[in-house]
């Protein structure tokens, strides 16, 4: 059984797709999302053009547009008209031009900006809107009847978005090494003939499964491991997790592993698994909460996403890098425990070690 | 249907023991109450086309199928009941890609060897199929003919009593054939019984002490490749090559030949037919020569093949 196990681990570390899903990917992954400077999100350029910069109304608006911490601003050094606005937009130095002109004792500022940027652009046109009324109300000489104040925290814990990511990461890879290369070792085995030869010879076949699976197992832990040093080493904290945090994840590979189990057991032919495997573990990175907190999701997806075991995973994984108690955990915990049993039925009627 | 009772040597009990065995896939029908013998030392041939039967009937016996009727042992053991101790025993030869292509030739043989209670060394079976240069390399680094050779050594990690061999020369050039059937003779001289699958005539005919023809899920015919042939109605081949020609009408008319065929060879005339003895052939083509005033350039008399015996027991041929 030990000869059986180590030729199964070899087979998988040597096979350098299933390496490449299990640590390249992430670790590709971690290290873009950390070139990326997420502090300067959020700031536009806009380029601001008065007809007549003396005027009280024109200064007040200014002063209150560069005021304002989400704008960059810029004045233009003579008055533009709107395709002169389209000409500096097009250059691309700017996200926006206002043009502000002054007729008699009325003032039009117009926004003009491009749709390459639709969620900036809109934030923006909000943005500068409420600067407008403001400036309106203030030269009316009337109180604001509400103050309003917004304050942007992350978390309790002021968990950083790198932070937020790294568990991210090391579930997505837990998912695609598990699910993938299981589905795709399972498949290849039984296409190549291993599992009849396998079955030829006195060994017991569930011997032989059950190596393969822990040798996918093995490897996902050290899979663990090497994404969280590399994630640790550029910041991500995921080490405040702990002892919950590394058992949970290789737990919740059981219900991956199983999944791949289906899939090879569903699905036959080489290219089809992987293209299966793919089609469970593509939907289930992006809407799990990998990259982003499913709160930005829909409400519909929303609730689908809410059944989904990576969900789940995750978050309990974040909870543990945040300090959280094994116990405060029980309902992700019990959503995994039940999706491992139901996985493990499902692969128990749908995969057979007996070819055809 | 022709079945051939075959000379058994009568050494010991015997390793194979085949009776009315039947396999029903759904409506097809597999194999078709199949009952025969293999004694200890021999080198069995099962010869037929795709979709005989032979693969399936290897594999009931190999313990991977059960059969739908009818009862075998292999070894002494029950194959329905003894599985397992059957297993043990028995060396089996897949297609070579049925090894993990991450693994090295030393590795595998290792690992199956693991599988069994006694297992012979790795390095040692390498050498046996000169592949010892190669322990460290993997499957897919062989060219065809090293991959049959570790198919077949990979077959004899658990020092076999009786080895199953499915198709081992498929696909090889003649030369590669030649060595393959060296060791498989030599896996015979150390004392295993070797039963092997094949559709090619010529191999029976030179490597199997016996040979079983199947066609459709049935015995066709079951002897020594030399007996297969006796028991042809016309068990030889003639063949006169001459300068001029001779009247074929007369050659059909002669007693105790069939088949005549006829052809022009650059500006000789070439004649083959089948004959049921060969003297009295002989004397007469050479006199149909002489009447006709044609010189006889070659004149050749060769067994019949087991080609010939198939397409007589089966009226089809073998590559059908």
């Amino acid at each position: 059984m030990r000869a059986l196990f180590g030729a199964s681990l070899k087979m998988v570390v040597r096979d350098r797709q299933a390496l490449f899903w299990a640590l390249i990917f992430p670790i590709i992954f971690l290290g873009v999302f950390r070139l990326f400077s997420f502090d300067s999100f959020g700031t536009t350029d806009v380029l601001v053009s008065l007809d007549n910069p003396s005027s009280p109304s024109q200064q007040a608006l200014l002063g209150a547009l560069q005021s304002a911490e989400f704008l960059e601003v810029t004045v233009a050094d003579q008055p533009l008209d709107r395709a002169g606005a389209e000409t500096e937009i097009d250059d691309d130095n700017i996200n926006a031009v206002l043009l502000v002109s002054s007729d008699g004792a009325r003032v039009d500022a117009s926004l003009i900006h491009g749709i390459s940027d639709p969620i900036g652009s809109s934030a923006t046109e909000a943005g500068i809107s409420s600067i407008v009324d403001s400036v309106n109300l203030q030269l009316m000489g009337g109180n604001p009847p509400i103050a309003f104040v917004t304050e942007r925290i992350d978390s309790a814990e002021n968990t950083s978005f790198f932070e937020f990511l790294g568990p991210g990461i090391i579930g997505m890879g837990l998912m695609n090494f598990a699910t993938i290369s299981l589905a795709g070792s399972l498949s290849r085995y039984r296409e190549e003939g291993v599992l009849r030869r396998i079955r030829a010879t006195p060994l017991e076949p569930w011997k032989f499964f059950a190596s393969v699976v822990l040798a996918h197992m093995t490897v996902a832990a050290m899979q663990v491991v090497v994404i969280s040093v590399v994630a640790e080493a550029l910041g991500a904290n995921v080490f405040r997790g702990g002892p919950p945090f590394f058992i949970l994840a290789v737990l919740g590979t059981v219900v991956f592993l199983n999944l791949g189990v289906i899939v090879a057991g569903l699905v036959h032919g080489r290219g089809a698994v992987e293209g299966a495997a793919n089609a469970i573990t593509l939907p289930m990175m992006f809407l799990s909460g990998t990259f982003f907190p499913t709160g930005s999701l829909p409400d519909v997806v929303r609730a689908a996403v809410q059944v989904l075991p990576l969900t789940h995973l995750l978050t309990a994984m974040r909870a543990f890098v945040d300090g959280d108690s094994v116990v405060s955990q029980w309902p992700h915990l019990l959503v995994l425990a039940a999706w491992i049993a139901g996985t493990f039925v499902v692969a128990r009627f749908t995969f057979s070690l007996e070819d055809s | 249907m022709a079945q051939a009772p075959g000379r058994e040597p009568t050494t010991g009990a015997p390793v194979i023991e085949v009776r009315g065995i039947t396999k029903q896939y759904g409506e097809l029908t597999a194999l078709d109450g199949v009952s025969f013998t293999v004694q200890p030392g021999e080198i069995f041939g099962i010869l037929g086309p795709n979709g005989a039967g032979k693969t399936t009937l290897v594999e009931i016996l190999e313990g991977l199928t059960k059969p739908t009727a009818g009862d075998a042992s292999v070894l002494g053991h029950d194959i329905r009941t003894a599985t397992d101790e059957v297993k043990k025993r028995v060396g089996v030869q897949l297609q070579a890609s049925s090894y993990h292509q991450y693994l090295t030739l030393r590795e595998i043989l290792e690992l199956f060897g693991s599988f069994y209670p006694r297992s012979a060394d790795a390095g040692e079976l390498l050498q046996r199929v000169h592949l010892a240069d190669r322990a460290e390399a993997r499957i897919k680094q062989l060219s065809g003919g090293m991959q049959q050779r570790f198919s077949i050594v990979a077959a004899l990690v658990n020092q076999p009593d009786l080895v199953f061999f499915d198709e081992p020369t498929a696909g090889l050039d003649p030369d590669a054939r030649r060595d393959l059937w060296d060791i498989v003779r030599s896996v015979r001289d150390e004392g295993s019984t070797v039963v092997l699958t094949t559709h090619y005539m010529e191999e029976a005919e030179a490597l199997c002490d016996r040979v079983m023809m199947m066609d459709r899920g049935r015995i066709a015919a079951l002897d020594t490749p030399p007996g297969l042939v006796r028991s042809l109605h016309a068990p030889y081949r003639v063949r006169m090559t001459t300068l001029g020609q001779i009247d074929v009408t007369r050659v059909s008319a002669l007693p105790g030949t069939s088949e005549v065929h006829h052809f022009a060879e650059g500006n000789l005339e070439v004649l083959e037919l089948r004959a049921e003895k060969a003297p009295p052939t002989v004397t007469a083509l050479t006199g149909l020569a002489q009447d006709a005033g044609a010189e006889v350039v070659d004149l050749a008399v060769l067994p019949a093949t087991l080609e010939d015996v198939f397409l007589s027991v089966t009226g089809r041929g073998l590559s059908g």
